[in-house]
């Protein structure tokens, strides 16, 4: 526990203790209390506009908001007296008044508070008897996002977010009283790479993306946590697949990633690069052994796997160190690269281990780092050195196993091609199809981060565990897989992918 | 009345000049505070005077300066709220025309008893004319010397900016007005954090109204209790009353805090024409509830209006003759409030809208007694549910009208 004042309070009849400086909301949630809010964030500043928070707090005359007032010595709070529920129903009628309730088509049905809300303190008889005003109800704002008028609640997290977080101040409140309604500032689209957090914030269907609209119902994801995978931040994530039906062949299984909340890393969100995760989860993947870049039938990746070791085992014990040469990379699991030093370093005692990955990119000074691999720190603290590939150490090998699609980041093609076509035996192990694949005498179909389990160590040194947030292809597995098998064939005892 | 030059509104003869000012001993009192008093003085006497806010609320001036944090490093403003949008008010106009120099004098007492070096006048951007007088006069006290760097060749300087609003309603509440001199939509903010502690620019700051601040000469130059002694122990001076509507002379009286609200309209003001009667009287701009006729044997204090059920507000008195339907009174009322909520907390946004719609649907094509109902109903859904009282004076003016004239809107909904 760290020095930090606590004060004690009441709840619901309940002793709390919460931090100095809490908001009541906070510290009754801490407590397991529930208080239903649209316009809190707890990655944003206070605003106090959807007044759906509203508490009874003893000695206040009015219900004072939950969400900004800050906790004291001996409060005495209730949530949920009929003034509170009172409060709240009249609350949510004032904003179904003027709500289509067009939830049947609307891609937040299932995940979107007004319903949320509206089941749990609404359930009121209607009397709202006059015509709604009318709304816009696609407008296109940028980065794929679509606005609809009618369904906002002008809660203005979304304001407040690009505002406060990206400091792009794209989207404001404009008009006032009943014709308040969200646009674009000086008719600038939203354009930042944070926009995805938007439909994430957007407590009901105001804002939702092109990428997501009208594809699946929020009721058959399946939402599991992940690390995401594409720089080094190493940002929570949540990884959504279908599992509710069937799927149809060549439809997709994973329907968006969205942030998760660490508040040690990302906070509560992701860049739209992470976003945009979901594609590489599905998209492009090798789904079958292939040889010569052509799919093998009979052929599964322990037979691919068998074929490595007897190439291997074709070089003398003693020119190994020099014959075999093996590319890694930083989107292994610390687990897996631990067993690769143990296989690779240790047991063969090769000298070419090389690491090849994508290319840095440009920092962005929120969350996204200039390297786009996630666990170059997990390859140090395995205490392996990330030498970058050399054409000629490649070239002169008389066996390559190549892990990873990236060596095309290192090398003009036709270099690469020229230095591959000297070597005899040469291995891919790639969860994507790509150019290299014909290259290769035996393409190895594996997961990516988001089908396996392991460790990446961040950017900050933070070591993050995470586990497999969607089911792989039958026949597809985990480099760690790959690498165990690899070294049993072999006869080295290097452990277990699964030992953390 | 006591003599005429304790007056905070002279007559309205253009003697608004400096000169004229001076000649009535305009600025002794700057001078006495300045090179006599301390500030915290000055702070305390103006709160024995218990002057109450002039704009609405009625805080007293003095213990709302005395939340100011005591002087640090940073900087604060003191703002004055020129934005005088209550409907039947129209009071600060008159001291900005007549007086403009006892609301720069009283801004310079009160920046020296805040310790403030940068003040803030606040006008609503309809009174940009009747202001001109304002910026003349303040022209005039800088090259007197009574504003700018070393006042009356003391330590303590005041820049004083004049800045004009664009005429919503809503930035005559402090929090919003401070918003929109911030260059921001004029949206109230959160409470608390008071102004006094994060005002503008997130500085301490003192927000006060013309009426308040032209009264603060008048209590450094002739004492705390000469100034009760104008008006109530809690509820000190004189006070603007306008009166409007169905009166023979409609205008602004200054009489002491707790004159009787029929002598006001009777009396000062010639009561109503002949052959009218007074059907109802709205007693402290638009958001007071109104009172009935047999309703208006009160004094106009705070203490008073609160206790009888409605408030002094800005003492801005509307007299309703008989024969005016009460019907369209409520539609008046119901629309003010639907145009001017400044959108941010729902209830007020969506509640006030909804009351109108039902108002013009009764005007149209009538309607049941329930939909009066629904009508109170929806008050009661924004009452003290909102960031600043404008939803509050929303649900209790329609709420006034439609329970104590509820038997004529049951006829003239009725089809």
């Amino acid at each position: 526990m760290s020095g930090a004042a606590r004060v004690g309070l009441t709840i619901d009849g309940r002793p709390v203790e919460a931090a100095a400086g809490a908001s009541v909301l906070k510290a009754a949630e801490a407590a397991g209390i529930a208080i239903p809010h649209f316009c809190y964030h707890p990655g944003l500043e206070i605003e106090g506009n959807c007044r759906m928070c509203l508490v009874e707090i003893e000695g206040y005359p009015k219900l004072e908001l939950s969400c900004s007032t800050v906790v004291r010595e001996g409060m005495i709070v209730r949530t949920s007296t009929d003034r509170v529920r009172a409060a709240r129903k009249d609350v949510l009628e004032f904003l179904l008044a003027e709500h289509p309730l067009d939830c049947p088509i609307c891609d937040k049905a299932g995940e979107c508070l007004l319903q949320d809300h509206y089941g749990l303190h609404g359930r009121y008889a209607g009397r709202m008897a006059e015509v709604r005003e009318r709304r816009e109800k696609k407008i296109p704002i940028g980065r794929g996002l679509i606005l609809d008028r009618e369904r906002c609640v002008l809660c203005t997290r979304c304001v407040r977010f690009l505002r406060q977080v990206t400091r792009t101040g794209e989207l404001g409140v404009f008009e006032r009283a009943v014709g308040s309604e969200l646009g674009l500032a000086e008719g600038r689209p939203v354009d930042n790479d944070y926009s995805g957090n938007l439909v994430d914030i957007c407590p009901v269907g105001a804002i939702t993306s092109e990428d997501f609209r009208f594809r699946t119902r929020a009721w058959f994801l399946d939402r599991r946590p992940s690390v995401c995978p594409r720089c080094a931040r190493g940002c929570a994530v949540v990884v959504e697949s279908v599992t509710g039906y069937p799927l149809a062949a060549g439809e997709r299984r994973v329907y968006r990633v969205t942030a998760g909340v660490n508040p040690a890393v990302n906070g509560h969100w992701i860049c739209d690069l992470g976003r945009e995760g979901r594609r590489e989860i599905d998209e492009g993947r090798l789904g079958a052994v292939l040889r010569k870049g052509v799919r093998e039938p009979g052929l599964a990746w322990p037979g691919a796997v068998a074929g490595i070791a007897a190439a291997v085992r074709s070089v003398p014990a003693a020119e190994r160190p020099g014959g075999v040469a093996v590319v890694l990379n930083a989107r292994l699991t610390s687990e897996e690269l631990a067993l690769a030093r143990e296989l690779f370093v240790a047991g063969l005692g090769l000298r070419n281990v090389f690491f090849a990955g994508l290319k840095p990119g440009r920092a962005d000074g929120l969350l996204l780092t200039a390297e786009r691999m996630p666990n170059g720190r997990g390859v140090l603290e395995a205490g392996l050195s990330p030498r970058p590939p050399a054409l000629e150490a490649l070239a002169a090998a008389r066996v390559l196993i190549v892990f990873g699609p990236y060596l095309t980041e290192h090398f003009e093609a036709g270099a690469l091609g020229r230095a591959l076509a000297a070597v005899p035996a040469k291995f891919l192990v790639s969860a994507h199809a790509g150019p290299l694949d014909r290259l290769f005498d035996a393409v190895l179909p594996v997961t990516v981060p988001a089908e396996k389990a392991g460790t990446y160590t961040n950017i900050d040194g933070l070591r993050q565990g995470f586990s497999r947030a969607v089911e792989p292809a039958p026949g597809v597995v985990p480099e760690g897989a790959v690498l165990a098998r690899l070294a049993r064939s072999l006869g080295l005892d290097i452990g277990d992918a699964d030992a953390r | 009345m006591t003599e005429p030059e304790a007056l905070l509104l002279p007559p309205d003869d253009g003697s608004w000049r400096l000169a004229d000012y001076l000649r009535r001993g305009g600025y002794e009192a700057a001078r006495k505070a300045l090179t006599s008093m301390a500030p915290a003085d000055v702070v305390s006497e103006v709160r024995r005077a218990n002057l109450r806010g002039r704009g609405g609320a009625g805080f007293p001036a003095g213990v709302k300066w005395g939340f100011v944090p005591p002087a640090g490093p940073g900087p604060r403003y003191l703002c004055v709220n020129t934005d005088e949008g209550e409907p039947g008010t129209f009071k600060d106009r008159l001291i900005l025309r007549r007086a403009p120099h006892a609301l720069i004098e009283g801004l310079v007492i009160t920046a020296f008893a805040v310790g403030v070096p940068k003040a803030f006048i606040y006008v609503r951007g309809e009174y940009a004319r009747t202001a001109g007088r304002l910026e003349a006069a303040l022209a005039e006290a800088r090259a007197a010397g009574f504003i700018g760097p070393r006042v009356l060749g003391t330590d303590f300087s005041l820049d004083v900016v004049v800045h004009y609003g664009a005429g919503a309603y809503i930035c005559g509440e402090e929090t919003a007005l401070l918003e929109s001199l911030e260059g921001r939509r004029g949206l109230p903010r959160v409470k608390p954090p008071f102004p006094a502690a994060v005002g503008l620019f997130r500085a301490p700051t003192v927000v006060n109204n013309v009426e308040t601040l032209a009264a603060v000469p008048g209590i450094i130059r002739r004492g705390a209790d000469w100034f009760v002694g104008r008006g109530l122990p809690k509820d000190g001076g004189t006070r603007l009353f306008g009166v409007s509507g169905a009166v023979r002379r409609p205008g602004v009286y200054e009489l002491p805090v707790g004159t009787p609200l029929r002598r006001i309209i009777e009396d000062h003001a010639g009561g109503p024409p002949e052959g009218r009667r007074i059907k109802a009287v709205v007693p402290g701009g638009l958001s007071a509830p109104v009172l009935r006729p047999e309703e208006i044997d009160l004094p106009m204090d705070y203490d008073s209006l609160a206790g009888a059920g409605s408030m002094l507000g800005s003492a801005g008195i509307v007299v309703i003759p008989d024969g005016a339907p009460m019907l369209d009174i409520l539609h008046l009322t119901a629309r003010f409030y639907a145009h001017e909520s400044c959108g941010k907390c729902a209830p007020c946004r969506i509640g006030t809208a909804w009351m109108l719609k039902i108002v013009e649907r009764l005007r149209r094509s009538g309607g049941r007694p329930a939909d009066l109902d629904l009508i109170l109903s929806l008050g009661e859904g924004i009452r003290g549910r909102t960031l600043c009282p404008l939803g509050d004076g929303a649900a209790q003016s329609v709420r006034a009208v439609v329970t104590k004239f509820r038997e004529e809107l049951e006829q003239a909904v009725a089809r």
